[in-house]
């Protein structure tokens, strides 16, 4: 907390000591470039965190800036008008997380799309900040926008500037370090993954979108009495385009790094202008040079500034998590008379088959039998075309990841899905932080200390997970099977889901994985359900077989009963088929 | 381990960093039908896919008459005899059947084409047909027809038979043996012992990422190759 | 009544084959190699400039088109050599790179030409009648060859080998190579193309616009939005996207206004965007 204080004043210092020093010129330009400044931090934020470009955020640039405006021509000298800032800032936020939850409302990988209809909706807010007059002034704007009251000169409303920016700055550095933010990095990592350990995907990023936006709200909102006036160009595709390469330019995966780029971008340009009369075409040729050469940025260069505003080794105290509301009973599923087509290809055919008794079922088949199907099909990842898939006695309509999550069922896919850009520790937390947090749990830090005694085993079990600080991209393909099942675990489901968990593990690991699913069903009273080919480990597993093929079931029983069945023992060596 | 026609030497790989094939080599001579079986998961496509050049190994090389081919891209691998038929998207879905054997040919004849559409009359009634709207089996037909029609003096094919029927694997290992006869080499990943039977000089059988047993395809029975193969 | 039924249908039809031009380059950019060439415009633009000088140079106009052609795949060329290709394709990057290559290319045509406005002659002048309606030749003509270029295009795609080896390229990259296919060479000279082809739409509506170094901004606005409605990397997706944002713009603008035509078009892409991403007639 202490580091995070003083860089933030360090920062803010820097930003007011400047204009004294440069005079009353550059702080009327560098108040403009810090505005910009404010929207490019939100895109940061949006594309290089959450993975979300946003390809028109003049337009909310302008909304508010018009909103300002007309607060400020009505309210005139009175220090009310100064409220017009916030709410300016508020109702765009408002606005952007209304349209990108219903946007991202069920639907994975929307990306491209939805950076297209910001870029379509920018575009059409040009056209009707240009037609509807009465409003927005037209092609001319709004002129003669009284400045804020008691604000005298550009000098003083750089030092207003300057400290929204700072504050702003402080803010989004907090909370890229707050658990939102590690949530925020996730999803532009492996949204399936995250919806699958119970996350609503379309709220958390719709909630960097309306920061994002609500920064835009901001310098929206400055923009109106810096300028004293608001054209539609504001709306223009043009300025968003700018924003965009303002943080592109700067570093879009750091804090810092989209201000700077407006800073150096806009300085460069007001530099070059006097001097070349073809200085865009300069500014062009380092776009394109940055994104071929650089594409982290300017901020790649500054290695004592990205210290600055990323470096926080801070050891934390370590917490038990809060504990789940637990069933203590295992989780029962049925499925009757499933049908799943893609295309012209039947995947399931009719498949009935239900959990029993045992604890661990192991689903075997040849290839192409259906099986990661079935368990794609029970988690929403495949649309059904008919029959009734019952989890836990209640009928499942629509299934989806997140809602069979929090029914209690975790899951853990056939090529390891973690979250490759995140440390071990900050993918084990994102697991663990699923279901447990509550209010406003993700602003707090103190999360980044939780654990509970089923990790601490799993950490006891496998020394790896101990090396927090790696990223999870640098584990082996073994270590990345093992991290994802002890996510899978600390999530303490009711029903575990595991694809083929032993591909790729040496004879040593598969050993120890064997050994904590059974320590773990013990431990949380579980249902395991196995895809698996290797019989060894369905012979040391197993309390019962399924075997399906081409879609349908086909045999169950002991592996040793499955083992004798001809049918089953045709369908492998493929004489008679 | 040299002297062979094609040699897989040491190759280890997979994808990104998971090494899914552990030093394997393989040496094919010419005109011979080396049978590459296993349970799913350990490493056959994977084998198969390095040794074509469509992932690049960790460490190993790869050899075609001599000349060291590791690394190089597959279109020039098949202008010096090496055609590959992979196991998954086995054709183009969005091309007819007959532009499917057509595609790399100046003229859009099928003539050539003749003996194969004989031998699978179904081929030959759907060449009209998208490819996409084939059944497996049929789509592992096309692929086939068009891999041997190739006449590349090395195929390596993953599974040629998921999916075809009884007759048609019959018919497939006829048609590989008049090549076989004309001197060309195969390396065949199969879980059909229909085929295998028919058409093996050698059987290599892979576990965990490594070759678990090598031997001639006369010195092995069934049953041991079944207790490598099934549940 | 039936007369101008029929002028304003033929001025859809017009619309929808201009716009099918405009957006083909982009079609087999994007809709083929998955690269958002944001400077497709640009392109257009420059191929409106090479119409511009072969004009002043008293030149034939039809010489025109193999200029722009030649000139636009030059520069098609250097940009997938130094750029498409460094990014791999990669459609996030190469929409930031072409992004900055407008703003390059707009930057240089200014500075050889200024920013003010040109204008082409139209190059057929007069007027044919109609059903006793009299309607621009330019026009009627630039139909003609549009629809030849438009049909010619898609039975050559249809039935050459090259067609179909971009097809297959673009389905099955992985077994494109195992056939044979040299797939690096194919996805430059198809990009290359793709520019040229901006380069012959630009000659082509040159006369009909002014010409000026922003002028790619409405087009690239257009081709990008028909593309999204009717779906990339098929003929059909081309036509329908083309027809219904061109006749769209056609209809609303003669029957309310130009900015009510454009608002409709950026409404129903959203539309579009948001419910069916990958537009009416997508690639397989």
């Amino acid at each position: 907390m202490a580091y995070f204080l003083v860089r933030s004043l360090l920062i803010l210092a820097f930003l007011i000591l400047i204009p004294p020093l440069l005079g009353e010129f550059w702080a009327y330009q560098l108040g403009l470039y810090f505005i910009y400044g404010l929207a490019a931090l939100g895109i940061g934020l949006a594309w290089g965190q959450a993975g979300i470009l946003p390809l028109g955020q003049g337009m909310f640039v302008a909304i508010a800036a018009y909103v300002t405006a007309h607060g400020l021509l009505a309210l005139g000298s009175s220090p009310i008008a100064y409220l017009a800032l916030p709410a300016a800032c508020v109702l765009v936020a408002v606005l952007a997380f209304a349209f990108a939850a219903l946007v991202f409302r069920g639907r994975f990988e929307q990306g491209p799309s939805f950076s297209l209809m910001t870029l379509a909706l920018t575009l059409a807010a040009f056209q009707v900040a240009n037609g509807w007059s009465r409003v927005t002034g037209g092609f001319n704007g709004l002129r003669n926008i009284p400045g804020l009251p008691g604000l005298d000169g550009f000098l003083d409303l750089y030092y207003l500037i300057a400290i929204l920016l700072g504050l702003s700055i402080a803010a989004v550095d907090y909370l890229l370090h707050a658990p939102i933010g590690v949530l925020w990095r996730a999803t532009a990592d492996n949204e399936r993954r995250l919806a699958f350990l119970g996350y609503d995907v379309a709220v958390i990023k719709a909630a960097a979108f309306a920061v994002a936006s609500g920064l835009a709200g901001l310098a929206g909102a400055l923009y109106a009495p810096q300028q004293n006036l608001v054209t539609p160009d504001l709306a223009g595709f043009a300025f968003s385009g700018d924003l965009v390469i303002f943080a592109a330019v700067g570093g879009r995966a750091t804090v810092l790094g989209p201000v700077i780029g407006a800073i150096v971008v806009g300085v460069l340009s007001a530099e070059l202008r006097d001097r070349f009369p073809w200085w865009e075409i300069g500014i062009a040729l380092f776009f394109i040079v940055v994104v071929l050469r650089l594409p982290g940025g300017l901020m790649t260069l500054f290695v004592p500034l990205r210290r600055l505003s990323f470096t926080r080794t801070v050891t934390r105290a370590r917490s038990v998590a809060p504990g789940k509301p637990r069933i203590a009973t295992s989780l029962s599923v049925a499925f009757e008379d499933v049908r799943v087509r893609v295309g012209d290809v039947t995947i399931l055919d009719g498949l009935s088959v239900r959990t029993g008794e045992e604890a661990v079922l192991c689903v075997i088949g040849p290839n192409g039998a259906g099986k990661t199907s079935t368990l794609n099909v029970m988690t929403g990842m495949l649309p059904r075309r008919g029959g009734r898939i019952v989890i836990d006695g209640a009928d499942v309509l629509r299934p989806e990841p997140a809602i069979v999550a929090s029914k209690g069922v975790a899951r853990k896919f056939q090529t390891p899905s973690v979250f490759p850009k995140l440390t071990i520790d900050e993918n084990l937390a994102v697991a663990l932080w699923a279901g447990r947090w509550r209010g406003f749990d993700l602003l707090r830090s103190g999360l980044f200390g939780w654990t509970s005694p089923l990790l601490e085993e799993m950490r006891r079990r496998f020394q790896f997970l101990d090396d927090g600080t790696r990223p999870a991209s640098a584990l082996s393909h073994g270590e990345r099977q093992i991290l994802e099942l002890t996510m899978a675990l600390i999530t303490e489901p009711r029903m575990l889901l595991l694809d083929e968990p032993c591909a790729g593990l040496s004879h040593e690991e598969t050993t120890a994985v064997i050994d904590a699913i059974q320590w773990a069903r013990g431990e949380l009273n579980l249902r395991v359900i196995i895809i698996e080919h290797d019989m060894e480990l369905v012979r040391r597993l197993a309390d019962r077989v399924v075997v399906l093929h081409q879609g349908r079931f086909l045999a169950d029983g002991s592996v040793e009963e499955v083992q004798r069945n001809p049918e089953v023992r045709a369908v492998y060596v493929g004489g008679s088929r | 381990m040299t002297g062979g026609y094609f040699e897989i030497q040491n190759i280890s790989g997979g994808y990104g960093s998971g090494r899914v094939v552990r030093d394997v080599s393989i040496s094919i001579a010419r005109g011979e039908v080396v049978c590459l079986l296993g349970r799913n998961g350990v490493g056959k496509s994977t084998l198969a896919k390095l040794a074509c050049g469509f992932l690049r190994p960790m460490s190993g090389a790869v050899q075609l008459a001599g000349v060291e081919i590791t690394g190089k891209r597959p279109s020039e691998n098949l202008t010096l005899g090496l055609t590959y038929c992979p196991q998954e998207r086995v054709v183009f879905d969005d091309l007819t059947v007959a532009e499917n054997l057509s595609l790399m040919r100046t003229d859009r004849r099928l003539d050539e084409f003749e003996p194969y559409f004989r031998a699978f009359p179904r081929l030959s009634e759907r060449r009209g047909q998208y490819a996409g709207t084939l059944s497996g089996g049929e789509k592992k037909l096309l692929s086939f027809v068009r891999g041997l029609s190739e006449g590349s003096a090395m195929m390596v094919i993953d599974e040629p038979t998921e999916g075809v029927q009884f007759e048609n694997v019959v018919r497939m290992a006829e048609l590989m043996l008049a090549q076989k006869e004309a001197g060309a080499s195969f390396l065949v990943v199969e879980q059909n012992l229909t085929l295998v039977d028919r058409v093996a000089d050698r059987i290599v059988i892979m576990d965990h990422g490594e070759v678990a047993l090598s031997a001639a395809a006369s010195e092995l029975d069934r049953q041991q190759i079944l207790a490598h193969l099934t549940v | 009544m039936e007369a101008l039924l029929f002028t304003q249908g033929l001025n859809v039809v017009f619309e929808a084959l201009i716009l099918a031009m405009l957006v083909l380059g982009l079609a087999v950019v994007m809709g083929l190699l998955n690269v958002l060439n944001i400077a497709h415009g640009e392109f257009i633009m420059i191929g409106a400039y090479a119409a511009y000088i072969v004009q002043r140079a008293g030149l034939p106009y039809w010489l025109a088109i193999p200029a722009a052609a030649l000139v636009c795949g030059v520069i098609g060329l250097v940009v997938e050599r130094c750029l498409i290709r460094p990014l791999h394709y990669e459609p996030f990057e190469t929409l930031l790179a072409t992004w900055g290559l407008g703003l390059l290319l707009r930057k240089c045509v200014e500075l050889g030409f200024g920013r003010g406005y040109r204008s082409v002659e139209i190059p057929i002048g007069g007027s044919v009648s109609l059903f006793g309606e009299s309607y621009p030749a330019y026009r009627l003509v630039l139909m003609v060859v549009a629809a030849l270029v438009l049909a010619s295009l898609f039975v050559w795609y249809r039935r050459a080998p090259t067609g179909a080896r971009i097809r297959a390229m673009v389905g099955n990259p992985v077994l494109a190579e195992a056939v044979g296919i040299r797939t690096r060479e194919l996805a430059r000279n198809t990009f290359i193309t793709g520019t040229a082809l901006a380069g012959v739409a630009g000659v082509m509506v040159a006369p009909l616009t002014p010409v000026e170094p922003f002028m790619g901004l409405t087009f690239i606005v257009n081709s990008f939005f028909a593309l999204v409605v009717g779906g990339m990397g098929t003929v059909a997706g081309l036509f329908a996207g083309a027809t219904i944002i061109g006749g769209l713009q056609s209809v609303l603008s003669a029957a309310v206004s130009p900015t009510s035509a454009y608002l409709a078009m950026l409404l129903i892409s959203i539309l579009f965007l948001w419910q069916r991403p990958r537009g009416l007639f997508p690639r397989p």
